[in-house]
C-alpha cells in the first residue's frame, strides 16, 4: 500500500509509462507549464525516481543541461517538455512498468475493433441527420478511452433519436451497453468504454469546443461523408 | 470529509471561485461526501464579470478531498485541497474546462463530462 498525495500522484502515473506520459503532457495542452512545475530540483526528483540516470557530476546539476543552456534560466518560456524528452531518450531507462499492459498485437486489435464500431456508430448518427459528424482518435491523449464521436443534433427528439438508434446498433451488434445519460439533454453523453459519444445542441456544442481542447487527436476519415 | 460549512475550491472555468457546502444530496441524514458525490453549495467567491455571482445557490460534484481515496488495488489518492465542480440542474458542467488533477472514479460515477473536460485523469 502506498500513500499518495497529489504532487506525488502524477509521478506515480508516469511510473507506469514514463515516455508516454511525457509526451501526453506536451501535446495535450500546448502551452508551456507553470513555473512552479519547471522548477528543477523537483524534476529531477521526478526523473530520479521514474527512472535511473547516471550522474557524471554531482546530484542537482542535469548533465543534459550544458547541452541547452538556452532552455535553463535565461528563457524559461522555451518547451520545456521537449528538453525532459530529450534527457529521457538519452539517460532514461524504465525501471518499472505495470504488469498488466497488453501486448501490442492485441492492442492494435482492440484499436481495430473500437475503430470500427466508432465508424458504425457515426454512420448511424449520419443515418438520423446529425451534423458535423467528427470521430477523433484520442487514444494518445488520455487513456481512459480511444475514440471520441462528437455530433451536432438540431433538437432533443433528434438527439433522443440519435442515441436511441446508437444503442440499439451497439447493442446487437456489438453487445455493449453505453453508461451515461440515459435521458436526452442538451449535452448527452453516451460511455461505451472504448468509443464515448458526444451529441450536442449547437450552441452547446460552441460553448464547450470539445474538438478544440482535444484539437491534437487525428481525426478519422468517414467513408460515406463524400 | 465535505460536510455543511466545508469551503470548497472550483476547479472550473464558471465563474465561482469559493463555495461553501450546504447539503449532501443523496440520502436524508448523511453525513460526509467525497469524490463523485453532489453537494447543494453556496458561492462565497466569484470572479467579476461573469454570470454566476455571490451568494447563489447551486449544485457542485466534488472533485478532490484532502480526504484519501482508496482504491482496490491499495491506491491511496490524497489531494491538496477540496475541490468541486459546478454542474446545473441536468449534470452538465457550468464551466467549460475543468483544472488540475481529478480521479477516475468520476466515470464510474457517471461524470464522463467532467472527466473529458478533464487535463488530467488519475
Amino acid at each position: 500500500m502506498e500513500i499518495i498525495n497529489f504532487s506525488s500522484v502524477l509521478l506515480h502515473n508516469r511510473l507506469s509509462c514514463p515516455a508516454v506520459q511525457l509526451h501526453l503532457r506536451r501535446h495535450r495542452f500546448g502551452r508551456p507549464r507553470p513555473p512552479a512545475q519547471k522548477q528543477q530540483p523537483q524534476q529531477h526528483h521526478l526523473l530520479s525516481t521514474t527512472t535511473s540516470l547516471n550522474y557524471p557530476n554531482s546530484s542537482f546539476t542535469f548533465p543534459g543541461l550544458r547541452r541547452h543552456p538556452s532552455a535553463l534560466g535565461s528563457n524559461t518560456s522555451m518547451d520545456t517538455d521537449d528538453m525532459y524528452d530529450d534527457l529521457f531518450k538519452k539517460y532514461g531507462k524504465v525501471v518499472f512498468t505495470r504488469n498488466d499492459q497488453k501486448p501490442a498485437i492485441q492492442e492494435i486489435e482492440d484499436d481495430a475493433e473500437s475503430l470500427s464500431f466508432a465508424v458504425a456508430a457515426a454512420k448511424v448518427a449520419s443515418e438520423v441527420k446529425a451534423g458535423d459528424i467528427k470521430v477523433l482518435f484520442v487514444k494518445p491523449l488520455v487513456y481512459w478511452t480511444r475514440f471520441f464521436i462528437i455530433a451536432t443534433a438540431f433538437s432533443r427528439p433528434q438527439i433522443d433519436a440519435i442515441g436511441t438508434k446508437i444503442r440499439d446498433m451497439a447493442e446487437k451488434q456489438f453487445g455493449k451497453v453505453a453508461a451515461g445519460d440515459s435521458k436526452p439533454n442538451s449535452w448527452t453523453l453516451l460511455d461505451f468504454g472504448d468509443v464515448v459519444v458526444h451529441i450536442f445542441l449547437p450552441q452547446q456544442r460552441d460553448f464547450y469546443n470539445l474538438e478544440e481542447f482535444y484539437g491534437n487527436a487525428t481525426q478519422i476519415d468517414l467513408p460515406f461523408e463524400r | 470529509m465535505i460536510q455543511p460549512q466545508t469551503h470548497l475550491n472550483v476547479a472550473d472555468n464558471s465563474g465561482a471561485r469559493e463555495l461553501m457546502c450546504i447539503r449532501i444530496i443523496g440520502a436524508s441524514n448523511r453525513r460526509y461526501a467525497h469524490i463523485g458525490d453532489v453537494i447543494v453549495a453556496v458561492i462565497k467567491e466569484a470572479v467579476p464579470n461573469m454570470p454566476l455571482k455571490r451568494s447563489e445557490v447551486v449544485r457542485a460534484v466534488i472533485v478532490r478531498t484532502r480526504k484519501e481515496l482508496k482504491r482496490e488495488n491499495g491506491m491511496i489518492i490524497r489531494y491538496d485541497d477540496n475541490a468541486a465542480v459546478v454542474i446545473d440542474q441536468e449534470g452538465n458542467p457550468k464551466g467549460t474546462r475543468i483544472f488540475g488533477a481529478i480521479a477516475r472514479e468520476l466515470r464510474q460515477l457517471n461524470f464522463t463530462k467532467i472527466v473529458s473536460l478533464a487535463p488530467e485523469v488519475l
